[in-house]
């Protein structure tokens, strides 16, 4: 595959042609789900192709992408890619900045511990069924799910300043869930939350304990139809990992994605209140809040030795010590807005057009455990367990619910509510974080859905985040 | 490349104790994202995809293979052929579609080929002179999609159907201020595009642009509900008429067919003939797709119901899957519905909403793309984006009045292969409509 990206790229060197990458994906997927203790779907795809070239004509990118590898495929797809940029470039008022950049390689081969691909499958389905079997619908839970999703890709990238990369991962969705029924009402708990993936193979299952936590899921799904909600009107909360690493997702990390400041996104996700002379003085939360992105750690499923359009895999802080110091940035915008690219850009599939993307966009851990932040809490609530979220067109405007919030008495969980339900704007919120757990409730939490782009692509990325503490934080949505 | 397709049917017919699905498919696009009234990126994209589900009694197993040949195709069905007895059954499954009903043929235009890229960036370098002269930028998608399958099972179904359809986005951003306005065209007929209309309603919203702008407090406000928003709220409610959300007993209308819900004005159908929208020839499991009433004078007639949960539930089946949403219109004007108002809100368009409980219909969202105050039937302000909380249920108990037209709504599925459909639906004024804050920006 290497000789032949090379010989497409080849094909691309031409006074016309200012830049040009070539991506080849080769992806593995495999699907199987549960409802009800029966086997609902299993179903997969084997060595699943993609291959998307992009060129920059006249300061226009053109770019092309297809499921057929052949070589009158790629003839067709460099016309096309070609075609499109010199046609866009008739609507365009301003040539697109790339500075170039030196050319670097890499390379990365993940080994999971248990290759899922490979595993026994009857081992592979014992367990899954046991673990369904165990939240099988009983007394008010009326319905139960349980998803594995094992996915291998294979990327070759290669451009025209003689960047080349190859990589192999592994990524892996886990979660099961129970629903509650009782006189018109239903309840949901989830196992282990909203983001659950992660760079691993089949090991995640164990390492989320699933087997540990279905008597606890099917418990507590009945436990919150007779729950309470919250009544006050604000409270100190408490974020769990998984769900404070989606709190991260929406109010830090796409805020802080620049295609955003210039309107690239407008059409579709949205804006970002973000604005490029903010760097270096917005205090976007308190002292103790940390923020970088970080492709380098393989741990995350954003790691990579280079992005798609050939930036080396970086660490880099986007908010040091409450100051917003940096963005998440293309080598365009970056250009734009006198920055070094973040090494951000990213496409789904190879036959997808690369965008700026968050990688690993971690929480830099504080001090002490979660026993002893919720010991050190006088009264609030620990939340934990997305079901809701929802956020503005410029990222400032949130409101989430959880499924459970566990009520905190002087410094003791005393009890649960129901459908914990926080809003707030951005800045202000960050800036009333007053603690942050240690590196022994640190950990990375995964998606395999974040959406972005039009044609929409769903991007595998990592947030890495210890429990933290929000004060008086207002907790009043009714409805 | 039906081929691959009648290889792998032959192949399957070779196994008398299987039951199986085969579908080919294609999808292309070509799709022009714009901003700051110039081009973004300018792609075009395809794929063939072959997918398969083969079952042995009550177990089953599916595969998928791009760019299919018959090499993928002997290692996938060898594949699950060997696996399939070691699976857990589903002893809910009884069958494969058995509804052999013909779509009647229709002409079919490939939009792709139709509308040139010097089109699209024509018509959108026209708009962008229109909307610079009241500093206003565009920002937006020019797609056009052509895409089909041809679907067989072991119960001699044999269907095939194609469709292109078009979805113009405009969103107008003021240079300065960053005020947003939005304009629309969706369908599988360009021939219904007129740029002289839709540049006037464009502008006819940035003229409303040219109010102050204000923030306003949480509570109940009067609100008069584009067509887009209504159409979005539907599309919601539409989660909660589907066989499988009765199944997880998570739909609002588990035990409520035939009972009156909502005023009589509301009626929802999902009309995959109209000519104005994108049709559909079949829908779930390659049902035929007919117009089924969802919503009568106010009362929930159907759930949308596969062969699946026809066995499973003992439902009637229709294959129905909400892909052609029509909300019917009533009898007022727009401007008499903004006149009725004495203090309230119009609502252009709806962002990231999301369930809070799916049974009780409760979920959380925020306008965008403009929301204007109404004082004394007229707009005199341009309000910060807001958030709501809400049962859509509510919503639409809430409703006062229709408007006498309903237009076409295009509609993006941006989490699967990139897909159209559209919604056809009237403004709606809606009293006590819940503001629970509000975003400080527009």
């Amino acid at each position: 595959m290497e000789q032949k990206i090379n010989n497409i790229i080849a094909k691309l060197h031409s006074p016309e042609i200012s830049f040009a990458d070539v991506r080849v994906t080769s992806t593995d997927f495999e699907s199987i789900s549960f409802e009800n203790g029966n086997l609902k779907n299993y179903s997969n795809s084997v060595g699943s192709p993609a291959i998307g070239i992009r060129v920059l004509i006249n300061g226009c990118f053109g770019f092309a992408g297809s499921k057929d590898l052949s070589e009158a495929s790629i003839e067709r797809l460099i016309a096309r890619a070609k075609s499109n940029a010199i046609h866009g470039a008739l609507f365009q008022k301003e040539k697109l900045s790339f500075p170039a950049l030196k050319a670097s390689t890499g390379e990365y081969i993940h080994h999971p511990e248990i290759d899922p691909f490979t595993m026994s499958k009857a081992e592979k389905l014992d367990y899954l069924s046991k673990v369904a079997n165990l939240i099988k619908p009983q007394g008010q839970v009326v319905h139960s799910y349980l998803m594995a999703e094992f996915e291998r890709q294979e990327k070759y990238y290669v451009n025209s300043e003689g960047s080349y990369s190859h990589t192999v991962v592994y990524n892996t969705l886990p979660v099961m869930s129970v629903i509650s029924a009782d006189s018109g009402q239903i309840q949901s708990r989830t196992w282990p939350g909203h983001m659950s993936a992660g760079r691993a193979g089949f090991e995640l299952f164990h390492q989320q304990q699933f087997m540990e936590n279905t008597d606890r899921i099917m418990k507590e799904a009945v436990d919150l139809l007779r729950a309470p909600v919250i009544t006050e009107e604000r409270a100190d909360i408490i974020i769990g990992g998984g769900h404070l690493a989606l709190q991260l997702h929406e109010s830090v990390g796409h805020a802080t994605e620049a295609d955003r400041i210039f309107g690239q996104e407008i059409s579709y996700a949205g804006k970002t209140f973000v604005k490029p002379h903010m760097l270096g003085n917005f205090k976007y939360g308190s002292e103790i809040v940390n923020i970088y992105s970080d492709s380098t750690d393989p741990r995350g499923m954003g790691f990579h030795p280079m992005d798609d359009e050939g930036v080396p895999g970086r660490k880099l802080d986007i908010i040091k010590n409450g100051i917003l110091v940096d963005q998440q940035t293309s080598r365009h915008i970056a250009h734009k807005l006198g920055l070094e690219p973040s090494s951000n850009m990213k496409a789904s599939f190879a036959d997808d057009f690369p965008l700026v993307r968050m990688t690993n966009l971690c929480i830099a851990p504080g001090k002490g455990s979660l026993e002893d932040l919720i010991k050190s809490t006088e009264h609030g609530y620990f939340l934990d367990f997305t079901k809701t979220w929802s956020i503005d067109d410029n990222r400032n405007n949130f409101q989430f619910t959880t499924e459970i919030g566990y009520r905190i008495d002087n410094g003791k969980i005393t009890g649960i509510v129901k459908e914990p339900t926080y809003f707030g704007i951005t800045q202000d919120f960050w800036n009333a974080c007053d603690a942050i757990c240690g590196e022994e409730d640190w950990a990375y939490h995964s998606t395999f859905h974040c959406g972005k782009g039009e044609p929409g692509q769903v991007m595998r990325l990592s947030h890495g985040v210890a429990p933290a503490r929000f004060k008086n934080i207002n907790v009043s949505v009714k409805l | 490349m039906n081929d691959t397709l009648l290889y792998l049917k032959a192949a399957l017919d070779k196994h008398p104790e299987l039951k199986y699905t085969v579908d080919l498919s294609f999808w292309q696009t070509d799709f022009l994202r714009f901003y700051q009234s110039q081009t973004n990126y300018n792609i075009s994209k395809d794929m063939l995809n072959l997918s398969a589900t083969i079952y042995k009694g009550k177990r089953s197993c599916s595969f998928d293979i791009d760019d299919p040949g018959t090499a993928k195709i002997d290692i996938a069905l060898a594949s699950a052929l060997e696996m399939i007895d070691s699976l857990p059954e589903d002893p809910d499954f009884v069958d494969v579609e058995d509804d052999l009903t013909l779509a009647p043929s229709r002409k079919m235009v490939n939009n792709i080929e139709a509308i040139s890229l010097q089109t699209k960036t024509e018509i959108l370098d026209s708009l962008a002179q229109s909307a610079a002269e009241h500093d206003f930028e565009l920002y937006g998608t020019f797609i056009c999609n052509y895409s089909g399958y041809r679907s067989l099972n072991s119960n001699h179904l044999d269907k095939s159907s194609a469709e292109s359809p078009i979805y113009l986005e405009v969103k107008a951003v003021h240079r300065d201020s960053q005020i947003t306005v939005l304009e629309t065209f969706g369908g599988d007929d360009f021939s219904h595009f007129n740029l002289e209309d839709f540049r006037a309603r464009l502008l006819t919203k940035i003229m409303y642009t040219k109010n102050p702008v204000i923030d306003v407090e949480p509570g109940e406000y009067e609100v008069i509900l584009a067509p887009r928003c209504v159409a979005e709220f539907v599309q919601y409610l539409s989660y909660g008429m589907s066989a499988h959300a009765l199944d997880q007993h998570s739909s609002f209308f588990e035990g409520k067919i035939d009972k009156k819900l909502f005023p009589g004005i509301v009626h929802i159908t999902d009309d995959p003939t109209d000519s104005e929208m994108i049709r559909k020839d079949y829908g779930s499991g390659g049902h035929i797709y007919r117009p089924l009433k969802l919503i009568e004078a106010g009362c929930f007639r159907n759930f949308m119901c596969n062969q699946y949960y026809h066995h499973k539930l003992g439902l009637p089946k229709n294959g129905n899957t909400a892909s052609c949403l029509k909300i019917a219109p009533g009898e007022s004007s727009r401007d008499d519905m903004i006149r009725n108002v004495k203090r309230g809100l119009y609502i252009s368009s709806l962002h990231y909403m999301n369930f809070i409980n799916a049974k009780q219909t409760s979920l959380t969202g925020l306008t965008r793309d403009g929301t204007f105050l109404i004082e004394d039937g007229k707009i005199t302000a341009v309000v910060n984006n807001l958030r709501f909380t809400e049962k859509i249920t509510r919503i639409l108990e809430n409703i006062l009045e229709l408007e006498d037209t309903a237009y076409t709504i295009p509609f993006s599925e941006n989490y699967a292969a990139f897909d159209i459909e559209t919604v056809k639906a009237p403004h709606a004024r809606v009293r006590n409509f819940n503001i629970t804050s509000s975003t400080k920006t527009i």
